[in-house]
């Protein structure tokens, strides 16, 4: 009995879960690596917040290097699965294809469950109502905060493209103001050159 | 399998202390790897870091290398650095924003030893813990004495938190969001004026200059 509560506890202590939102630079690719327990259930989330189109190459591989997940030029996607084997699994994400543009990219790898709130708890009784009450309120408002951090993205990424289009607009609108005045002023300059007074130019005007 | 007591609890004390295995990264030598959190004002963030070198006679990562350190650099929103401290091998690093928005934490290495990992690599094992995943609730149990359902709903209560300071901070970013759009609009307009108005005033400039200078020219 309590070698099974203890090995429960040991494996309750490799579940984990990560967030990170990192930067990725032009022709960059970054990995990430995880040690996972066979039969964990696993979810790798990833989102582009800022940078060119939008998209990034991610890819996720087992142990042995066999490909489990893969999509090219992808703003967004969720992938859950279960592991197969024991070992260090490896997630990239790949800007390989971007010249110029570098991007700003979230993602979160959750492994297995949430740890207990009770390191030493035994559940030989059952949740009373009160209690399983609470668990799923928790996990719907774990449900809520995710939401709201897939919308956070989502703003970030509108509001950069605005912020972006108002530098652009003031920039490029200086820009026409000058060229206007310059090329108009130039127009009239090489006018008045075609008709400027030169004794050579007067005779050869037939021609 | 039976454990005696006191070797199973001290097990589980050192499976406890020990960090576990969390995400991990390589990085170089001179490689500054940065990190964004974009969090609400009075959020606490803890991270912790572990890492590891790779031998090259036992081809393997050592578990600890003393004279190896990380610098840890943390910037708010103003680029502002708020935290820039060296620590060893393994460290953990704690702040709490006071202006909302985009942090930066960065991490590079900066071993006493040159070249100590010359050729080789850095495992850095990382994991950033922000606002109410901060809290430890066994903890929070055994000091305030409270019972498992106590306990449940006062999770409840510091997830309910967390999603109120978000919204507050949507609120204020989508103010920022507004502003940007309305100076866009504005700026559109006044410059699309300002264009037309040049663009008249330079033809009938143009106009009025080339047919004084004709008229000077005695061509027309």
């Amino acid at each position: 009995m309590s070698g099974f509560v203890l090995s429960a506890q040991l494996l309750c202590v490799w579940v984990l879960g990560s967030e990170l939102t990192f930067e990725l630079p032009d022709n960059a690719k970054q990995c990430f690596y995880e040690d996972i327990t066979i039969g964990t259930k696993c979810t790798l989330e990833f989102q582009v917040v800022t940078g060119g189109h939008y998209d990034v190459d991610c890819r996720l591989e087992d142990p042995e290097g066999a490909t489990l997940y893969k999509e090219m030029k992808k703003q967004y996607d969720s992938f859950t699965f279960t592991a197969a084997k024991n070992g260090t699994y490896k997630f990239c994400f790949s800007n390989e294809f971007s010249t110029f543009t570098h991007k700003t990219v979230y993602f979160d790898f959750q492994v297995g469950d949430d740890p207990p709130l009770f390191p030493n708890e035994n559940r030989v009784t059952a949740l009373t109502q009160m209690e399983s009450a609470c668990v799923s309120i928790h996990e719907a408002l774990k449900s809520v905060i995710d939401y709201q951090t897939h919308f956070r993205l989502r703003e970030a990424q509108g509001r950069s493209r605005a912020e972006d289009l108002n530098t652009r607009v003031a920039f490029w609108s200086i820009g026409e103001a000058i060229i206007l005045l310059v090329v108009s002023i130039s127009q009239v300059v090489l006018l008045r050159s075609f008709f400027s007074d030169r004794k050579t130019t007067t005779t050869r005007v037939g021609s | 399998m039976m454990l005696s007591a006191p070797a199973a609890g001290v097990l589980v004390l050192l499976a406890w202390i020990h960090p576990g295995h969390a995400l991990y990264f390589h990085i170089g030598e001179t490689e500054k790897k940065c990190f964004i959190e974009e969090i609400p004002d009075e959020t606490m963030v803890i991270g912790k870091y572990r890492t590891q070198l790779w031998d090259k006679q036992t081809s393997s990562f050592l578990p600890a290398t003393p004279g190896l350190g990380m610098h840890v650099e943390i910037k708010d929103p103003e680029t502002k650095i708020i935290l820039s401290r060296q620590y060893g091998s393994d460290g953990r690093f704690t702040f709490t924003s006071h202006t909302p928005g985009e942090h930066q934490i960065c991490l590079h290495s900066n071993s006493t030893k040159i070249a100590l990992f010359a050729g080789g690599k850095l495992k850095v094992h990382l994991d950033i813990q922000v606002g109410e995943h901060t809290n430890n609730y066994p903890e929070i149990a055994a000091k305030d004495k409270l019972t498992e359902l106590q306990l449940r709903v006062r999770q409840l209560l510091d997830q309910v938190e967390q999603i109120q300071k978000e919204q507050n901070y949507q609120r204020y970013r989508e103010e920022r969001f507004r502003t940007t759009s309305e100076s866009t609009n504005q700026r559109v307009l006044w410059w699309s004026i300002a264009q037309t108005l040049i663009l008249l005033v330079t033809g009938i400039w143009q106009m009025k200059h080339l047919k004084s200078f004709f008229e000077a020219k005695k061509l027309v």
